[in-house]
């Protein structure tokens, strides 16, 4: 115990606190009935405070070992009450016996050391049953270590006069409490000395933290022991001693109505330091006194080679002296376990990285239109004039600062119908009198105009047959209704629709549509934006994390568009590419270390990463995301790929689209099956007690949200469901992931305006980012399932000829809609997963011919209606997955 | 909490109701996410005790079903030996808001009573429940009397 409990060297006096470890052994009871009691020991200090042992069924000799370390002044008086614990009725006390601290600091003259104290609890009976006069008897005695609290002897010799007595320091402490101070044994006298070895200097700092300050490891542990803050590192759920943070308050057992206790005598002891405590509601948490931290689960104590620190700063953090490194959360066997999957993926990283590819780029020029501007082309001198022009406009601006748009040479905003230009950006004018737009953020140009960039302009279209209308679903996306037959499609009905009209940039709207043209879109402004020269990142393998995240953050945003050069410290080779395209994959793989715990694997399906609620033990989370949002916005603009993508609705929100209730499905079915039968049926009559309010739960913490004021006094409806449903929808989309998002949105648009992406949806922007693989359609096949079809059902041969008819983006794509991914896992497909487990790609028939194709993405499962001839399976399935949304999933 | 309202009204109904089968309902009164409670089978060789189990709310009850386990050991081919059942009931696919705990609790009765030996999650105890019933049953009744607890008297 003593390892970690520091000693005080502090000026104290008797009023002052000190951490005692009291190890309650054991007892023994007298004999006094037909049935063995079920004892538990409470420890009550100066009847405020109050600690409690686990129960011990059926015994009269209790044994517990257990380590309870209080808080206590020199003077504190110590209620040891021993009890029987009945699960129905109140608990019985067995015996109990009232000890002055001070008489024991005085027996071992201040020097609590692993003292035993031998201590006679004595019962109250009645006078009938008894003879003593004094009306108690000795119904137990028990054994009890009292360790890690020095006194000082001065302060101690006033004491003598508060006692009123003389007391000799080797005498009798008083009736029935015995001391001794007991020997230490060998095994706690080569921990410590193991302990005092480990103190040298940390062998680097904290895997996520503000870099040379942590290098002080042990230096911070000294300064603790006096204050009292609380840190919130360590998945605390509650905190110490009166700090804020937890719903309740400081707990203490509830005085009567003790909870019911399942006590498992299976249990490994509490690792040193740690206490095990009851709150208001009788839960039992755990309390770490190293870190000064609460926990709901029981602690594991820690696996051999761990060691728990604290930086300068306070926060304590865990060493693996195994692999020389450090983690903030204290480390479990489900952490390790997965810890080492995510280990074991590394060796396919870089094999992986290599398969993948996109469109080459830069892009073959294309000419879409010969009188266009924004052709790749003619975008020399374009882009030569931006280029002119940013420089000008940075330097006006200063380093790093965001712009005030200048007076000069600005020109106001002719077309306010759109309202005002995103913050940062500003409309200007060349000489000759062309528009063109700066974003000051991150000190870029344009020439589109960031409110409609990527959109489709309908103005230019050709008009619609009589009788025909555009909308526009709730998601954006467009639709035609035929008012002459009442019906609605998504198919454009302007004759030779995909090939005629031309959209918004002048080239046929087929074209607009393809991945290849946006591609370019995009190319353009990053090559027109581009700074000359070029950054050098140097790193090493070893802390690829941390000095990538030092050097990109150091730079201001824009530098980070120069060419980069990459360099591993201690490795030859010039980054002509290939290094930096490693680093890309490598640093996005380390973001997923479960060890930062920055970002999960959204529900258990393997592949696509979401932020994690709990990032927040991160106590520098919200950099790391602006880190990481600058990382991946770098990955985009350079061309290059990310080991692992994120879920479809993390895309949606990079691109400001509303979410909708499927989305939830793809990250939480259970969720999103609970909201369709809400949606589905008529609640008024099935008693579901719903309001607007809603809980989860981030590690043992309940939150509590009104979904809008007053929420928790409005009850859900038939009538108000729909709004009760959207709500929903939102907060189940964004809890507790709000600001982590923010962080890394802003880092993201600091290097490429989120306005750039809109040409895309976020099945593209997935592909951008991950690349494509080549797919190997035999695996596929091999590794497909049926319902309702066989394998030589015709719909099933015509769906692996169209399959085998398909270019690889089209393939991408068809996995995407299916699967939720266009990432096929390292294994192949018969190691696809779905939410619950694996979960093999699977056809089934559902529906008529008139149907489109539906997928459920969590569950790999394609919906193929019984198309009556390939012709109507190919339109159909092309349809579906050319198509992002507002179909196909309603 | 937003299940609280939810809950304390289920947890008021089932007590006004007085099941037979399910007795001894304990929950805290400050946290209504935990519950116990003894079911009390008809069935031998069941018959002859009764079983303690807990039920546990999520935060996000009734988006997200509740789980059940067994505190007292039971000798059942649908429950395992950590006291863990597999009931479909409050399955994912099948959980909806709607569905009351009595009705759980009701299912849970009935599955003790009558067990699925298709559906075992103990296969050694199903195959023994198919080929040897007297065996089974033997065994299951010492083992119940060994460590059930004792049926209400009322």
């Amino acid at each position: 115990m003593t390892e970690t409990v520091p000693a005080l060297t502090t000026p104290i006096s008797l009023s002052t606190y000190h951490q005692l470890s009291l190890t309650v052994e054991s007892a023994n009871i007298k004999n006094s009935g037909l049935f063995k009691p079920n004892p538990y020991l409470q420890v009550i200090i100066d009847d405020k405070i109050s600690r409690r042992t686990e129960v011990i069924k059926s015994t009269l000799h209790p044994k517990w070992k257990e380590d309870l370390t209080v808080l206590v002044t020199p003077q504190s008086q110590l209620l040891f009450r021993l009890a029987d614990y009945h699960s129905f009725r109140k608990d019985n006390v067995i015996g109990e016996k009232r000890v002055n601290l001070l008489k024991v600091l005085l027996y071992c003259n201040g020097k609590c050391d692993n003292v035993e104290l031998i201590i006679d609890l004595m019962k109250t009976v009645s006078q009938e049953n008894s003879s003593t006069v004094s009306g108690e008897v000795k119904a137990a005695e028990l054994v009890v270590l009292l360790d890690g609290l020095r006194v000082d002897p001065s302060v101690l010799s006033q004491s003598r006069e508060i006692l009123g007595e003389s007391t000799n320091s080797s005498g009798p402490l008083n009736d029935g409490v015995r001391a001794r101070i007991r020997i230490r044994n060998n095994e706690s006298a080569m921990r410590s000395i193991v302990r005092s070895q480990n103190l040298r200097p940390p062998p680097g700092p904290p895997p996520l933290s503000n870099g040379t300050l942590q290098h002080g490891g042990p230096s911070g542990t000294s300064g603790v022991s006096g204050a009292m803050s609380v840190s919130v590192a360590g998945g605390a759920a509650a905190a110490v001693d009166g700090g804020a943070g937890p719903s309740h308050a400081e707990p203490e057992p509830a005085a009567s109505g003790l909870p019911v206790v399942y006590a498992n005598p299976a249990e490994e002891p509490l690792p040193a330091g740690w206490e095990m405590r009851y709150d208001v509601y009788g839960r039992r948490y755990y309390v770490d006194h190293n870190t000064r931290s609460t926990s709901w689960e029981r602690p594991q104590p820690l696996p051999p080679g761990w060691e728990v620190r604290r930086d300068a700063r306070g926060r304590v953090y865990y060493v693996d002296h195994n692999t020389r490194t450090t983690t903030w959360q204290r480390p479990d066997t489900e952490r390790l376990a997965r810890f080492q999957h995510w280990r074991g993926e590394r060796r396919h990283v870089v094999a992986q990285g290599n398969q993948r590819f996109l469109y080459p780029h830069p892009q073959p020029p294309h000419q879409p239109d010969s009188d266009h501007d924004l052709n790749a082309t003619g975008s020399s001198g374009v882009a030569g004039t931006s280029n002119a022009v940013v420089p000008a406009a940075v330097a006006a601006a200063g380093a790093g600062a965001v712009a005030a748009p200048a007076a000069a040479g600005s020109a106001p905003a002719p077309d306010d119908s759109l309202g005002a230009l995103p913050a940062g950006w500003e409309r200007r004018v060349q000489p000759d009198g062309r528009v063109y737009y700066v974003n000051h953020k991150n000190r870029t140009t344009q020439w589109e105009d960031p409110r409609t960039q990527g959109q489709e302009m309908s103005a230019l279209e050709e008009a619609l047959p009589p009788g025909w209308e555009i909308r526009f679903t709730e998601e954006g996306t467009r639709y035609f209704v035929d008012h002459n037959t009442r019906t609605t499609t998504f198919q454009d009905p302007r004759p030779g629709a995909p090939k005629g009209p031309q959209g918004a940039y002048g080239v046929p709207r087929a074209y607009e549509r393809s991945f290849r043209w946006k591609l370019s879109q995009f190319r353009y402004l990053c090559q027109s934006n581009a700074l000359p020269s070029h950054i050098k990142i140097t790193l090493s393998r070893q802390s690829l994390f941390e000095d990538s995240y030092h050097q990109i953050m150091r730079l201001p945003a824009y530098e980070l568009r120069r060419r980069l050069y990459i360099i591993f410290r201690g490795e030859e080779g010039l980054d002509y590419g290939g290094v930096s395209r490693e680093w890309f994959f490598l640093l996005s793989h380390e973001v997923l270390n479960p060890m930062y715990c920055l970002f999960e694997y959204a529900n258990k399906n393997n592949y696509s990463l979401q932020i994690n609620p709990a990032s927040y033990v991160n106590p520098d989370h919200l950099l790391y995301f602006k880190f990481i949002g600058r990382f991946i916005a770098m990955a985009l603009y350079h061309g290059r790929f990310i080991y692992s993508g994120f879920t479809m609705p993390f895309y949606k929100r990079m691109l400001n689209k509303k979410l909708t209730m499927k989305d939830i499905e793809s990250i939480d079915p259970e969720f999103y099956n609970s909201l369709v039968w809400i949606k589905d049926n008529n609640i008024d009559e099935c008693g579901l007690e719903m309001w607007f309010s809603v809980d989860f739960e981030v590690l043992g913490q309940v939150i509590h949200h009104e979904l809008k004021p007053s929420g928790d006094k409005e009850r859900v409806t038939e009538t108000n469901k729909e709004q009760y449903l959207q709500l929903v929808t939102q907060w189940r989309m964004t809890r507790g992931i709000e600001e982590q998002t923010s962080a890394f949105l802003d880092g993201f648009n600091e290097v490429v305006p989120l306005e750039w992406l809109k040409y895309f949806d976020e099945r593209e922007l997935e592909l951008m980012l991950c690349g494509m693989q080549e797919v190997d359609v035999d695996d596929w096949q091999r590794n497909t399932i049926y319902r309702h079809y066989t394998r030589t059902s015709k719909q099933v041969l015509w769906f692996w000829q169209f399959v085998r008819q398909m270019d690889n983006e089209k393939r991408a794509r068809l996995l995407q809609f299916v699967t939720g991914t266009c990432r096929v896992p390292v294994g192949g497909f018969a190691e696809l997963m779905g939410s619950n487990g694996p979960q093999r790609f699977c056809i089934e028939k559902v529906g008529k011919d008139t149907w489109l194709p539906r997928s459920h993405t969590c569950f790999n499962r394609l919906d193929l209606p019984p198309y009556k001839s390939y012709e109507q399976l190919c339109e159909k399935l092309n349809f579906a997955i050319e198509e992002t949304e507002g179909f196909g999933q309603e | 909490m937003a299940a609280t309202r939810r809950l304390q009204k289920e947890l008021n109904d089932i007590r006004q109701s007085g099941l037979k089968s399910f007795r001894d309902i304990q929950v805290d009164e400050s946290n209504i996410l935990t519950w116990q409670g003894l079911i009390v089978p008809d069935n031998p060789p069941y018959n002859k005790g009764a079983f303690r189990i807990e039920i546990n709310f999520p935060a996000e009850y009734p988006f997200k079903p509740p789980k059940i386990s067994f505190k007292t050991k039971i000798y059942h081919p649908n429950i395992d030996e950590k006291g863990q059942v597999c009931l479909p009931i409050i399955s994912a696919e099948n959980w909806k808001p709607a569905t009351k705990t009595d009705q759980v609790i009701q299912a849970l009765v009935a599955l003790v009573n009558d067990p699925e030996p298709e559906h075992p999650l103990r296969a050694e105890l199903a195959e023994e429940f198919l080929k040897d019933r007297k065996k089974f049953t033997k065994n299951a009744e010492e083992f119940t009397k060994k460590h059930s607890e004792k049926r209400p008297t009322d």
